[in-house]
């Protein structure tokens, strides 16, 4: 019965339309509650449990305060003193009745028991994904087996201040933004290697803590329709592995935007206290269509996997086309490197330096300027790019390129935010790691690179090309 | 004053010369030493109350602050470590050195004249509880000035972060600060909890029976009860993280085995039970003065009290709703799920019987009254936020965002602060001799109902639409300016409506133009009107024989055989205490014994961690001192003889 209740309550347009209305009489201006990070706009089955049960509760307690409160009015009304004689008045000292207030109880328990029935419901739901044999169970909540059986798991870990995501069932590390199908169940496995976090997607699944010493859990499942709304796929979810993601989301908004045009495009934010830089330490959130989710790790698969990277030119060799090999180029600085990639067949002995025409430079020269810089500036000591990279400080940078924010969610990952970054990021971000960080002082290159145009642009050039 | 005294000859006096390294100040002692020495429940309650609005003024301003950074996006007001020290700070100070002590201040002054005492049970002990009180405040506050600034860990101090290892200054100090302080401020409410269990059950009038205390001294009671047996939580948790601060430990260190959680557990089986130390103090005020701005007797006094009693009981039960979200596992946070929506059904009943005592009365509206409704509704608000918050699936959208910053401020100010400035409109003509300006009350009134609203109402939203609490600014592009500027403005209404407030109190004890307030100027009734006002420093001549709840009503309109009757004059008079030393004394020797360990370890020059324990010691032996001279000192004092109705 209270499921139907707050069916009823959840999805009578009536009630609906009325509650915006009054959300819209709060909102003024803005009548979109929408926003990036609300939760009043849920795109998942268990934020949406959430959604309709908090909906419940406001209804209950508007009627609740109505009530009380009319009652209040209505008292006051009735029995003000209306002059300096009223007020002098003795009423009739009658100090109770246990009849009303018996009464009065018995009422409260039974409204509370309308809250404690889907409370207890939603429990269990946050806390546990459904069993892929209960086929009940699956059909009240609308989901299909594949879609729990084909469940993807991610390994959350939160550190000072920011998010590092782990997929164990493909082998892949990256940072800062979660790419998850929007089909299939997403188990969220919680650690932290420092103070407590807290992961808070609100449009997703609401939040669970991250506590030292302990492994907390929670899931969610999108519902993809609500993503795409009445656009397609292509609209709503761009793929991410081609880059499509970051160049649609560019074009279609400014970062100012309070609204976000791109459905599968979500905001999250560590919600326990954590230190300086706490209110810094946001996500996102990326969905994907199945097939884009699966290119998506391929891609990251072999960009990470130890075999395929790219390894000295070795003469004995012969190469196919396409073939990428690092070889030493003095243009770029005394015993440099630099990556090749063969424009056609070549035969053992046919290096970039006798066959020039076999071969074609993979990168610009700032791009490989900039590769050099990321070590000898000492990036690399934190940032682990092309390797999982487990345990590093820094954030995951593998396929950077890919990204849609920097800095933890902070920026847009575009050149002009980075170059800021790049030179002051302690202005942006006052406090980070990556400026205060043991043993960097005003000595450390990072911390001199205002000035220097050159140096930002070839770093900026190598990490953007981590695409 | 018509009184004559005499030296009270106490058959050792002789012994007593022997043992006073001097003398306890006696009856003429007047001034600084009057106020430093004093054992007066009532003045007591006067400095509690008056160094808590003190407090109330910084913490506002600290407050004020925070709101300034929220202004707009990316502001630059403060950095973010001020910006979480600004929080931090705010929040122990409000919860440790404004609601409660203010609570105390009422306690300390009305309690004994509403049961028809002549003071609290211990009165020393009294002064000790100011004292400790004072200097954990000023420990709290000093931390500004070493190591590190004050603590930047919220007023929760969730381990690890409070861990040194993961402290974001080199050797900050702030964290030993707060936990000083907290340790001496938990003294102080222990000691004045103590003091008045002893003297509700021990020092009532006779004919005061259990069910004929006024509902405030219930509160008082029941309030006493919930802190000893709250402290000793949080006292236990701060020495552990003491120990793992100063001496390595591992209690909440999990790299070394400890465990976070236990922190989170302690901290709230004390600061559940904390959150009725707050509100219920206020909820007793506000029924007494309901029934008499409506000339009616309080609507189900006997449930009233009862609820009171439950909230306290069940208080204890239901402290891990504040951890829904650390993974306790479904089992347990149903359970406390169920209990937290349980404890809504007391709270409601007392919203009802309130609005019953109402029905039929004769409703005045003035000042008190004002802020008695304004804590009904506000704190009816507050209430049902809080009941969404017991459910699970609602918390885990809510915790830590602004919602649950509305939430708790619609209960603590709305709730807690309105009901507070209630009681200070409604028993400053008893406490000055003078009625306030009505005219002023309301105006302020009025400000901060608006500001409040103002303020923290656009806070849900902001909740709901994702602005997550204690992040030093928010990014552009949420959508959060708005609401954050409307509830700035309104914070500052909010701060000028306290302040104004402030200065009508503070004003009413000097402003001789104001009206004299007489007796009992609102016909109020309970036993503290039946007195004059101020109240003389004896309180009752001779010792009332309660006949009936609400005795000062009955004594005007009642029938004959429940007006309150006296005990007979007899030659011995009033005896009154002489005041003492050592109270502030031993106060010191703590304040010097926390500031002593604060500062115990030095680096030598080799880099070597130095521990030096002179000034602890030291420090602690003027506190023993302090204790042992107390018991020494004897019972000194000297007798007042009123005339027959000179109260």
């Amino acid at each position: 019965m209270t499921l139907k209740m707050i069916s009823f309550f959840a999805n009578h347009s009536v009630f609906r339309n009325l509650f915006s209305g009054l959300f819209l009489l709060l909102a003024g201006s803005c009548s979109r509650i929408d926003h990036k990070q609300s939760a009043l706009d849920p795109k998942g089955l268990v934020s949406q449990n959430q959604y309709d049960v908090f909906m419940l509760s406001v209804w209950i307690t508007i009627f609740l305060f109505c009530t009380v409160g009319g009652c209040l009015l209505y008292v006051l009304w009735r029995y003000r003193a209306k002059n300096a004689e009223e007020a002098k008045e003795i009423p009739p000292q009658s100090h109770g009745s246990s009849f009303i207030e018996t009464g009065l109880i018995i009422a409260s328990s039974i409204i509370l028991v309308i809250l404690a029935v889907p409370t207890l419901q939603g429990i269990v739901l946050l806390n546990r994904v459904p069993d892929a044999n209960d086929s009940e169970s699956l059909e009240k909540l609308g989901l299909d087996r594949s879609q729990i059986d084909g469940a993807i798991t991610v390994n959350v870990t939160g550190k000072r201040f920011f998010w590092v995501f782990e997929y164990p069932q493909f082998g892949i590390v990256t940072a800062n933004e979660l790419v998850f199908p929007a089909t299939k169940a997403v188990r969220i496995n919680l650690r932290t290697e420092d103070v407590i976090h807290s992961f808070w997607v609100p449009k997703l699944a609401g939040k669970m803590d991250l506590m030292p010493g302990q492994e907390n859990f929670m899931w969610f499942i999108a519902d993809q329709k609500k993503i795409m709304g009445e656009s397609d796929a292509a609209t709503a979810m761009p793929a991410v592995h081609d880059g499509t993601m970051r160049s649609k989301v560019f074009a279609k908004q400014k970062f100012t935007d309070e609204f976000e045009p791109v459905g599968g495009l979500f905001y999250g934010q560590c919600a326990e206290f954590c230190g300086n830089s706490h209110a810094y330490m946001s996500f996102r959130a990326l969905a994907q269509t199945d097939e884009d989710f699966d290119q998506w790790v391929k891609r990251f698969q072999n960009a990470q996997n130890p075999n395929l990277q790219t390894k000295s030119y070795d003469p004995q060799t012969s190469y196919i086309k396409n073939s990428y090999v690092s070889f030493a180029d003095n243009k770029l600085g005394a015993g440099a490197n630099r990556e090749y990639r063969s424009v056609r067949k070549t035969s053992p002995g046919q290096s970039p330096q006798v066959a020039p025409g076999a071969w074609e430079k993979a990168h610009s020269d700032d791009y490989e300027k900039g590769k050099q810089l990321f070590s000898s500036l000492q990036c690399v000591q934190c940032h682990a790019v092309n390797r999982t990279g487990l345990g590093a400080k820094g954030p995951n940078l593998t396929l950077y390129g890919l990204r849609t924010s920097l800095a933890a969610g902070w920026m847009r990952n575009d050149e002009e935010s980075l170059s800021k970054w790049l030179k002051n990021s302690n202005e942006i971000k006052f406090g980070n790691l990556m400026w205060n960080g043991e043993g960097i002082d005003d000595r450390h290159p990072l911390r001199n690179l205002q000035d220097d145009d050159e140096k930002v642009n070839q770093l900026i050039a190598y990490l953007l090309g981590q695409s | 004053m018509a009184t004559e005294s005499i030296k009270y000859l106490a058959p050792d006096t002789e012994n007593k010369a022997k043992t006073q390294v001097f003398p306890r100040p006696g009856q003429h002692t007047t001034g600084l030493i009057d106020w430093l020495t004093t054992i007066d429940h009532k003045k007591i309650g006067l400095m509690y109350g008056m160094t808590a609005l003190f407090f109330l003024i910084v913490g506002g301003l600290e407050a004020l602050l925070i709101r300034s950074q929220l202004w707009d996006h990316n502001m630059d007001v403060l950095t973010n470590r001020q910006y979480n020290q600004m929080f931090t700070m705010h929040g122990t100070t409000m919860v440790f050195l404004v609601i409660m002590p203010l609570s105390a201040a009422f306690f300390n002054y009305l309690m004994p004249l509403q049961i028809g005492a002549r003071d609290v049970a211990f009165p020393r002990m009294n002064a000790l509880s100011l004292w400790c009180f004072i200097g954990g405040g000023l420990i709290l506050n000093l931390s500004w000035f070493f190591t590190g600034g004050s603590p930047a860990i919220g007023w929760f101090g969730y381990a690890p972060l409070t861990d040194t290892r993961f402290a974001e200054v080199v050797g900050d100090m702030g964290p030993d600060f707060w936990i000083f302080s907290l340790q001496i401020l938990g003294v102080a409410s222990l000691l004045a909890s103590f003091n008045f269990i002893t003297t509700i059950i021990n020092m009532r009038a006779p004919g005061m029976t259990m069910m004929r205390l006024p509902v405030f001294t219930w509160m008082t009671l029941i309030v006493s009860f919930l802190i000893i047996l709250a402290f000793p939580a949080i006292t236990i948790a701060l020495v552990e993280l003491m120990f793992d601060r100063t001496y390595g430990t591992n209690f909440y260190d999990f790299l070394e085995g400890g465990k976070p959680h236990l922190w989170q557990h302690l901290f709230w089986i004390f600061g559940h039970p904390e959150v009725y130390i707050l509100i219920l103090p206020a909820m007793g005020i506000v029924s007494e003065v309901i029934p008499v701005f409506s000339r009616k007797p309080l609507f189900g006094y006997g449930l009233i009290v009862f609820s009171g009693a439950i909230i306290g009981f069940m208080g204890f039960a239901v402290w891990s709703h504040h951890m829904f979200t650390t993974g306790m596992g479904v089992v347990a946070t149903s359970a406390f799920a169920m209990l937290t929506m349980l404890i809504a059904i007391p709270t409601g009943v007392k919203i009802f019987n309130w609005i019953g005592t109402m029905w039929g009365g004769r409703i005045r509206f003035d000042t008190p009254m004002l802020f008695a409704l304004g804590f009904i509704t506000m704190f009816m608000i507050g209430g049902f936020t809080g009941i969404m918050h017991s459910s699970v699936p609602i918390d885990a959208q809510h915790q830590d965002s602004y919602f649950v910053v509305a939430h708790f401020h619609y209960v603590l100010i709305g709730g807690a602060l309105f009901g507070l400035f209630c009681g200070f409109y409604f028993w400053l003509p008893k406490m000055t001799g003078r009625m306030l300006n009505e005219k002023l009350g309301k105006f302020v009134f009025t400000l901060m109902f608006l500001g409040f609203n103002l303020t923290f109402f656009p806070m849900h939203y902001l909740g709901m639409i994702g602005q997550p609490r204690r992040t030093h600014t928010y990014n552009e592009g949420h959508g959060f300016e708005t609401w954050n500027q409307i509830a700035t403005i309104g914070a500052f209404i909010l701060g000028v409506g306290i302040v104004i407030g402030i200065y009508q109190f503070v004003s009413a004890f000097f402003n001789k133009k104001l009206k004299p307030a007489g007796s009992n100027p609102w016909d109020a009734r309970t036993l503290e009107w039946a007195l004059s006002s101020p109240v003389k420093e004896y309180n009752f001549a001779r010792t009332p024989i309660i006949k009936a709840k609400d005795q000062a009503w009955e004594n005007n309109y009642g029938p004959r055989e429940n007006h309150a009757e006296k005990e007979p004059l007899d030659d011995h008079g009033v005896h009154m205490p002489d005041r003492s030393w050592w109270p502030l004394v031993t106060a010191l020797g703590l304040f010097g014994l926390a500031i002593g360990m604060l500062f115990h370890r030095n680096i030598d020059p080799s880099g070597e961690l130095v521990r030096d324990y002179t000034a602890p010691i030291l420090a602690g032996s003027v506190a023993v001192i302090g204790m042992i001279m107390w018991a020494l000192e004897g019972p000194g004092g000297y007798h007042l003889f009123p005339k027959e109705n000179d109260e």
